[in-house]
C-alpha cells in the first residue's frame, strides 16, 4: 500500500485544530482508515492510505477528511470556478494512443516550501496510482506567467495552447533538470526521467507535446520544460493532464484543484477544444446515486432513523435528501473528487465509517451449515499419517523450481515439448514454465518432488543422520488436454539418507504404505538415469504404473554434495485411493 | 549364601568388634565409596551388618587464613608495632604505628576492630595505647590457626568439636580465616547374623547385564542379580517421524473451520485470469495484475470458460451492475481474461464455486473454506516467500451484515487464543465494506494485523448469478504460524531452504 508523508503542523493548521497532539491526530487518522507507519527524518508522519480515496494523497485532502470527521464541515463542497480564459486546442496530429487532455488554471496560489512539496508529492502519488505510472494519466503543472497563449482567432477572447503530436526529433526545448536544448527523442535517450518513462511513448509515431506561442513547453507524460518551472514564487498555475481515458484524467485534475483550493487559490475553468466538441473543465459536476435505507440498515446490522442517516452522509462529505414516500431512499450527492463510488453500496460504506464500524456489536450468524474436508484432502492426511508412522520427517517444499534442479542435477535430459506425464519416466515431463521469470532459481513448476527432497538433503549435510524425509505435494506438467494447459497432481516422495541405506529399506516402507491402503504393489525392474542401474524399479500399484523406486546414483549424490547412500521412491497419491 | 560381588567384599571387610568407616572399607576393597555405601545398606536390609552415622566437623584454613598465619594476625602486628612505639607506656599517634605494622586498606579496619575486641589496648582520638600485660604469642586465634595448619598435609584438619576452643574456632570462621564443614561419616559393623553367614561361607553371585529369553525360559533368573543401571543418565537421542509444523497448523485451521460448518474447496493452482482477477472485479489495468506481482505461465489461453459468464463479467467491468452502477474506466479484453497464471490468492476457487460451475449451483446458507498454496512474485526475504498458504473462508446467506462478519471472525480467532479484535476500515477492489482485522497477540499483548475481510461487491456476485450476501476473509497461514511461534525467518520453515534441525525441534501443536 502506498505511503504519503504528511506534515503534522500543516495538518493542524489546515484542519483548524492547532491544539491536537501528534498522538491524537494519529488515532483520529486510524479511524479514517489511514494507518501510521512511522516518521520521516524531518518529522513528517508517514501514513499508509487506501487507493480508494485518492483525494487523501495530500495533507490538504487529509485535512478535509478530518474536518468532516470532526463535524467542522458537512455536506458537499464544490469550489467556485471562474469563467474560462484559456483554451486547450487539440490538434489532429495528437497520437491516437494518447488522445485525451484536460486541465485548469489556478490563480492566487501561495506556495511556500511545504505547500510546494505537498503539491509535488500529490502529483507523484496520483501518477503512481490512478495514473498507472503516468501511462493512463500524467500531470504537468506550469507557471502561468511564463506561458504566452496564442491569441485566438479574430473575434474570440482569451489565450490558447495546443496539444499536438510531433516528430520525435522534430523540435527542441530545454527540459527540467537540464541546461541544454533537446529533442523529445533526445530526452528519451539521454535524460534520466526520459529513460524511465520512455516505454510509454517510444513506440508512438508522433510524440505528445504541448505548445504555446513561444514553443514546446511540455512533453507529456515524460517531462516539462524549464521555461514554465513552478517555484515558491509562482502565483498562477496552469495544470494540464494527458492520458488514455478522459474520466481518469478529469478526476485526477479535480483532486489537484481541490487541494489548491484548500490553500486559498481560485480555480478558473479552461476549455478543451476537441475536433468534435468542446468540454469545459475542470468537471465539477456533482453526480447522484440512490441508496435504500433498508440496505444501510441491512449492511450495518443496526437500526437508524432518517435524521441520523442524513447526518452520517453529511459527515462523510456527501449530501443526502431523503424520500420518505414508501420505502425510504436517499438521493445522495457525490463530490467530484471521489473516484471510488461505482455503486450505491460505496456510499453505504461511507455511512458505516462515519458511524464507526468498531462500535458495532459482533454477532454470530444464525445459519447452520455442515462442515467437511474434500476427499483428496482426507486421502493426503491419511497418507501423511502413514509416512510419519514409518518415521519420515514430513516436509513442505516449493512447487516452483529451475530446469537445472528439476532435470540436470538429477541426471535427466530435458524433455521435448510434447512429453506427457503418462508416457515418460517419472520426472521427465514437459514443464510448465514461468513467463519472463526474475529469478533463475524459479522458472518452472516441478514435474516431480524428488529434486526438492535432494535439495533439502544438500542444504542439511550439517544436521544429524539418518535423514528420512518425505513430502506429499504438487507436481505439474504441460498438457494441452487440460483446460488450463497444466496437468496438476499430488505426488508422494520419500528419501532415506543413512550410512546403510539400501533399496530394501525404501521398498519395505513403500510396501508398508501400500498395505495401509490395501493396494497391491509390484516393482518390475526399470532403467532410470537418476538411479543406479539394476537397482531401480517402476512402482506399480493395482496394476498401474505410478512411480519409481531405487537407489540414487552416486553421480547425483556427488552433485548434491552428499556423502552417503540415498534410497528413494516417488508415486502418484491417487494410486492409494 | 550368594550375594552380589560388592556386597561380599564389604561383608568381608567389616568387623564385628569395631566400626569401620565407608572410606576405610572403600580403600581396602578398592570399590568406590558410593558402591560401598549402597552395598552396606543392602546388607543392612538383609540384617548382616549395621550401619551407623557419625556427624563430624572439620575445619580448613582458608587462603586468607594462611596469609595471616604466615604474616601474623593484623591485630597482633598492630600490638607489636604499638609496643615498639612505646604505646605500653603512653598513647602514641596511630598513623606511624599503622605504617610500622605494615597495614593498609581493609587490614587497618580489621586490625583495629580485633584489637579493640581482644582488649589489646585502647584506640581513641587518633591515638593508640597498648596493654603491657598482653602476650601476643599466646593469642588463641593465632595458635589455633597454626595448629590447624600443622595438623594436615594440605592444611585440612579434621577436628572434633572437643579440640581447641570452640569459641575460638567460631571466631576464626566468622573472620573468614577458617572454613567449617560438617560431614556424616558412615561406618559398618557385622551383626551376629553377618558373622554366622561368613562362617558358613558366602559366594559371589553372578550379576548380569541383560535379562534374556533363555534366562526366563530356564528359570535361571532366580539365581542371578541384576547390575544396577545409572537410571538418571541420558539415553541415546531418538527421533521419530513428524508432520511439518506448517501442515500441523493447517490441520488445526481446517479442523476449526470444519467445526464451524465450513466445507473445503478444491481447485487448480494454475488458472485463468478470469477466475483469479476478472470475476473479482479487479480492473485489467490494476497494478497487482502485472508481471511484477504475479507469475504468468507459458501455456495457451484458457478456452473453456462459459461464454455467458464471460459476457456478464465483461459488462460488469465496463458498465457496472444495477441502476446506479458504473464500471471502471479501464479497457477490458477477453485476451487478458483468458491468460493462465499461478493464482495469487485462493479466491479464484471461491469464484469457481460461487459461479455454480464447480460443484453445481449453490443455495444459501453455505460456508466454504480453503487452506492452500498461492503464488506471488515477491522478493524472497525473512518474511516473504514466492509461494505460501492462504486461509480463505466465505459465508453465503440471505441477509448478512457487517456484524455477522465480525462475529464469525471473532469465533475463529478465539480458537487460536487471539481476542479483542479490531476492525479497521480498508479497501479491496472486490469487497465493500472491507476491513483489516487486528487482534491482540496471545503472548506479547501487541495489536497485530491478522487478516483482511469484507462483503463481496454486487459487481462480483451478480455476474456469477448470486443474489444473496456473501462475506469473506483471508489470512496467510505463515502469518498465523509466525504469530504462534515467532520464527525469525520463514525460509527456515517453508521450502527447500529449510533447516531440518529447526523443524525437528519445534514443539508439537496441540
Amino acid at each position: 500500500m502506498p505511503v504519503v508523508d504528511v506534515d503534522p503542523d500543516e495538518l493542524r493548521r489546515l484542519t483548524g485544530h492547532e491544539e491536537k497532539a501528534d498522538d491524537e491526530l494519529i488515532d483520529d487518522l486510524f479511524a479514517l482508515g489511514l494507518e501510521f507507519e512511522g516518521e520521516t527524518e524531518d518529522g513528517l508522519l508517514q501514513l499508509e492510505f487506501g487507493p480508494d480515496r485518492l483525494d487523501r494523497l495530500s495533507v490538504e485532502g487529509v485535512a478535509r477528511s478530518l474536518r468532516y470527521q470532526y463535524g467542522d464541515d458537512r455536506g458537499v463542497y464544490v469550489p467556485n470556478t471562474n469563467d474560462p480564459d484559456w483554451t486547450i486546442e487539440v490538434e489532429e496530429s495528437v497520437p491516437a494512443e494518447r488522445p485525451y487532455v484536460t486541465g485548469a488554471v489556478i490563480r492566487g496560489v501561495d506556495l511556500d516550501e511545504d505547500a510546494l512539496d505537498s503539491l509535488i508529492q500529490l502529483q507523484e502519488k496520483l501518477h503512481a496510482t490512478m495514473g498507472r505510472k503516468r501511462k493512463k494519466g500524467a500531470i504537468g503543472i506550469h507557471d502561468l506567467t511564463m506561458l504566452k497563449g496564442d491569441v485566438l482567432e479574430a473575434g474570440a477572447d482569451g489565450n490558447s495552447i495546443t496539444y499536438r503530436g510531433v516528430d520525435p526529433a522534430g523540435d527542441r526545448f530545454v527540459p527540467l533538470d537540464s541546461d541544454r536544448e533537446m529533442t523529445p527523442a533526445d530526452v528519451l535517450d539521454d535524460h534520466p526521467t526520459g529513460e524511465t518513462y520512455a516505454p510509454i511513448v517510444s513506440e508512438y509515431e508522433r510524440y505528445p507535446a504541448i505548445y504555446d506561442e513561444i514553443g514546446l513547453f511540455s512533453f507529456p507524460p515524460v517531462i516539462n520544460g524549464r521555461r514554465t518551472e513552478v517555484s515558491t514564487d509562482s502565483r498562477n498555475l496552469f495544470v494540464e493532464l494527458t492520458g488514455t481515458d478522459q474520466w481518469t484524467i478529469d478526476r485526477m485534475c479535480n483532486v489537484i484543484c481541490y487541494a489548491l483550493d484548500a490553500r486559498g487559490a481560485t480555480v478558473e475553468a479552461v476549455e478543451v477544444a476537441y475536433r468534435d466538441g468542446t468540454l469545459r473543465r475542470p468537471d465539477f459536476e456533482v453526480e447522484t446515486k440512490t441508496v435504500a435505507h433498508e440496505r444501510i440498515e441491512g449492511m450495518l446490522g443496526v437500526e437508524l432513523d432518517v435524521a441520523e442517516t442524513v447526518d452520517l452522509f453529511e459527515r462523510s462529505g456527501l449530501d443526502a435528501v431523503a424520500d420518505e414516500d414508501g420505502d425510504v431512499t436517499y438521493e445522495v450527492s457525490i463530490p467530484p473528487y471521489r473516484t471510488d463510488v461505482l455503486h450505491p453500496l460505496d456510499l453505504v460504506d461511507d455511512v458505516g465509517r462515519a458511524y464507526g464500524f468498531n462500535d458495532l456489536d459482533p454477532r454470530y450468524p444464525d445459519v447452520a451449515t455442515v462442515g467437511s474436508r474434500h476427499d483428496r484432502s482426507k486421502l493426503e492426511a491419511a497418507a501423511r499419517t502413514s509416512l510419519v508412522g514409518l518415521g519420515f520427517e514430513d516436509l513442505l517444499n516449493f512447487h516452483m523450481i529451475s530446469e537445472v534442479e528439476n532435470y540436470d542435477r538429477m541426471g535427466l535430459d530435458r524433455p521435448a515439448a510434447t512429453v506427457q506425464g503418462d508416457d515418460a519416466l517419472v520426472g521427465v515431463e514437459s514443464p510448465v514454465t514461468i513467463t519472463e521469470p526474475y529469478s533463475e532459481d524459479y522458472t518452472m513448476l516441478r514435474t516431480w518432488a524428488l529434486p526438492s527432497l535432494l535439495m533439502v538433503l544438500e542444504n542439511n549435510t550439517h544436521r544429524a543422520y539418518p535423514q528420512d524425509l518425505a513430502e506429499i505435494g504438487l507436481a505439474a506438467g504441460a498438457d494441452d488436454d487440460e483446460p488450463t494447459g497444466v496437468a496438476e497432481r499430488r505426488t508422494v516422495a520419500a528419501v532415506l539418507a543413512r550410512h546403510d541405506a539400501t533399496y530394501e529399506d525404501a521398498k519395505s516402507r513403500l510396501a508398508a504404505i501400500c498395505r495401509d491402503f490395501d493396494v497391491e504393489l509390484e516393482t518390475p525392474a526399470t532403467e532410470h538415469p537418476t538411479f543406479i542401474d539394476g537397482r531401480a524399479a517402476t512402482v506399480v500399484i493395482d496394476g498401474a504404473s505410478v512411480g519409481v523406486i531405487g537407489e540414487v546414483h552416486p553421480r547425483v549424490l556427488v552433485e548434491h554434495d552428499l556423502e552417503l547412500p540415498v534410497a528413494a521412491f516417488e508415486f502418484d497419491l491417487d494410486a492409494l485411493a | 549364601m550368594r550375594l552380589p560381588e560388592s556386597q561380599v567384599a564389604v561383608l568381608e571387610a567389616a568387623s564385628a568388634t569395631e566400626e569401620r568407616t565407608i572410606e576405610h572399607v572403600s580403600e581396602e576393597t578398592g570399590l568406590k565409596p558410593e558402591t560401598v555405601t549402597g552395598a552396606a545398606f543392602d546388607l543392612e536390609d538383609a540384617g548382616l551388618v549395621s550401619v551407623s552415622t557419625t556427624e563430624t566437623v572439620s575445619y580448613t584454613v582458608t587462603g586468607e587464613g594462611e596469609t595471616y598465619a604466615d604474616a601474623g594476625l593484623p591485630e597482633v602486628r598492630l600490638y607489636r608495632a604499638a609496643v615498639d612505639a612505646g604505646a605500653d607506656d603512653a598513647p602514641v599517634p596511630m598513623g606511624a604505628v599503622i605504617g610500622a605494622a605494615d597495614l593498609d586498606g581493609q587490614a587497618v579496619d580489621i586490625a583495629l576492630a580485633n584489637y579493640a575486641r581482644k582488649e589489646y589496648g585502647e584506640v581513641a582520638s587518633g591515638e593508640i595505647s597498648a596493654d603491657p600485660d598482653v602476650d601476643p604469642a599466646a593469642d588463641p586465634e593465632a595458635t589455633t590457626l597454626d595448629a590447624l595448619l600443622a595438623g594436615g598435609e594440605s592444611g585440612d584438619v579434621e577436628a572434633q568439636d572437643g579440640d581447641g576452643d570452640r569459641e575460638v574456632l567460631d571466631q576464626l570462621v566468622r573472620r573468614g580465616l577458617v572454613e567449617r564443614t560438617e560431614r556424616a561419616v558412615r561406618s559398618v559393623t557385622l551383626t551376629d547374623a553377618g558373622v554366622t553367614a561368613l562362617m558358613e561361607g558366602v559366594d559371589v553371585a553372578e550379576t548380569i547385564d541383560r535379562l534374556t529369553p533363555e534366562l526366563l525360559a530356564s528359570g535361571e533368573w532366580q539365581d542371578v542379580a541384576f547390575t544396577p543401571y545409572n537410571v538418571e543418565a541420558d539415553a541415546p537421542e531418538r527421533r521419530g517421524g513428524k508432520v511439518h509444523i506448517l501442515r500441523q497448523t493447517a490441520e488445526r485451521v481446517k479442523d476449526t473451520l470444519v467445526g464451524m460448518g465450513f466445507r473445503e474447496m478444491d481447485g487448480p493452482h494454475a488458472d485463468a485470469e478470469f477466475w483469479i482477477n476478472d470475476c473479482l472485479f479487479m480492473p485489467q489495468d490494476h497494478p497487482a495484475r502485472t508481471h511484477w506481482d504475479q507469475f504468468a505461465l507459458d501455456v495457451p489461453p484458457m478456452e473453456s470458460i462459459p461464454d455467458d459468464l464471460v459476457e456478464r463479467v465483461r459488462s460488469a467491468h465496463l458498465d457496472g451492475v444495477g441502476e446506479d452502477g458504473q464500471g471502471y474506466h479501464s479497457p477490458w479484453t477477453e485476451e487478458v481474461a483468458r491468460e493462465v497464471d499461478l493464482r495469487g490468492h485462493t479466491t479464484s476457487l471461491s469464484m469457481r464455486y460461487l459461479s455454480g460451475h464447480e460443484i453445481g449451483e449453490l443455495e444459501p446458507p453455505e460456508r466454504f473454506f480453503s487452506v492452500e498454496k498461492v503464488y506471488r512474485n515477491d522478493t524472497l526475504d525473512p518474511t516473504h516467500l514466492l509461494e505460501f498458504f492462504q486461509i480463505e473462508g466465505w459465508v453465503m446467506a440471505e441477509d448478512l451484515s457487517v456484524r455477522d462478519l465480525m462475529g464469525t471472525f471473532e469465533e475463529f480467532y478465539r480458537q487460536f487464543g487471539i481476542t479483542d479484535l479490531e476492525f479497521k476500515p480498508h479497501y479491496n477492489p472486490y469487497t465493500e465494506p472491507s476491513f483489516e482485522l487486528f487482534g491482540t497477540h496471545p503472548e506479547t499483548g501487541e495489536l497485530i494485523e491478522i487478516g483482511n475481510s469484507g462483503m463481496f461487491r454486487e459487481e462480483v456476485l451478480r455476474p456469477l448469478g448470486v443474489e444473496c450476501d456473501v462475506m469473506a476473509w483471508g489470512l496467510a497461514l505463515e502469518r498465523l504460524l509466525m504469530l504462534m511461534y515467532g520464527f525469525d525467518d520463514i525460509r527456515d520453515v517453508h521450502g527447500t531452504l529449510c533447516d531440518l534441525d529447526l523443524l525437528r525441534s519445534v514443539e508439537v501443536l496441540h
